[in-house]
């Protein structure tokens, strides 16, 4: 890898002066581009995907979070050749990461796991449809079967979260025990509330697991490639 | 006394494991993409080198799903 740019987040605003340094210890550079803030660092080797690399990365995107109130964290492994590219690219989106910078401003990321504590769920439903359909169906039927045995909590959840959330995304799982994960955007400082209010939801629950990580910086909210 | 150990310790692990799980999950698999070149290495060895354009716009983010916002597959299940 010859020397590029190794993007970290995209700010609201400039953070304020001070000593500024990436996963290797290199200098940050902010440049603004169609009014977002881009921070990059110079590297001339690309990052191993290890565990304290990623630390590492999400670290340096805590730490602008602590000094700005929007944030939007870059994928880790993302880097551009050279400014120009940078500010190609960045100036090509613009408007959507403008709106997805308004979206999280002020505001940090909290994530729900789902896990199922009991064994699948209809197992009635699945011997019916292994008896009626064929393969293809049944295959669709189980890779469908987690989700809908977590849609009832994730309502549940969102209605019971209601006030503290605001924003949302749900992934469903394809993996077992875990069933779905859950990214909620809420406000700086209601971490707290947030998580009494998911314990109290989450000790009524049977046979699914809620377990709650953050604050994180709003990596679930950041805006899809087309947008 | 050394179940309680064993017991602390495997607490410890699974917090560990979830801290992992999650930090991947969030930095490796979220955040934003710009349609540049994704690369990672190991001791200065390219090991995945992808262009970004399209690659990672899983096919459940472009098309409707019953779950609501469902969002992306992991970025590891893109084609390689």
């Amino acid at each position: 890898m010859t020397a590029a740019l190794y993007l970290y987040a995209l700010l609201g605003t400039r953070p304020p002066r001070g000593r500024w340094r990436g996963l290797r210890n290199e200098p940050l550079r902010f440049r603004r581009i169609g009014g977002v803030v881009v921070a990059a660092g110079s590297l001339t080797a690309a990052p191993a995907p290890s565990a304290p690399a990623l630390r590492r990365h999400d670290a340096v995107v805590r730490r602008l979070a602590r000094a700005v109130p929007a944030v939007l964290p870059m994928r880790f492994g993302m880097a551009v050749a050279d400014a120009r590219t940078l500010e190609r690219l960045i100036a090509s989106r613009a408007p959507a990461l403008r709106r997805a910078l308004a979206r999280v401003k002020g505001r940090e990321q909290m994530t729900l796991r789902l896990f199922g504590t009991g064994g699948p769920a209809a197992p009635r439903a699945a011997s019916r449809l292994a008896a009626q359909d064929g393969p293809g169906t049944r295959y669709l039927a189980a890779r469908h079967r987690p989700w809908r045995r977590a849609a009832p909590v994730v309502a549940r959840l969102r209605t019971g979260l209601e006030g503290l959330i605001r924003d949302e995304r749900v992934e469903p799982s394809e993996a077992p025990p875990l069933l779905a994960s859950v990214y909620h955007l809420v406000d700086r400082g209601q971490t707290r509330a947030y998580r009494r209010a998911v314990k109290e939801i989450a000790c009524r629950l049977d046979d699914i697991r809620v377990v709650s990580s953050g604050p994180w910086a709003p990596y679930a909210f950041a805006p899809e490639p087309g947008d | 006394m050394r179940r309680a150990r064993g017991r602390r310790r495997r607490i410890a692990d699974d917090e560990l494991d979830a801290s992992v799980l999650d930090l991947v999950d969030h930095v490796l698999n979220k955040g934003v993409v710009v349609s540049g070149d994704l690369m990672l290495g190991l001791a200065d060895v390219d090991l995945i080198y992808l262009r970004l354009t399209a690659l990672l716009c899983a096919a459940d983010r472009v098309t409707p799903s019953e779950a609501p916002a469902s969002r992306a597959l992991p970025a590891r299940r893109a084609r390689r």
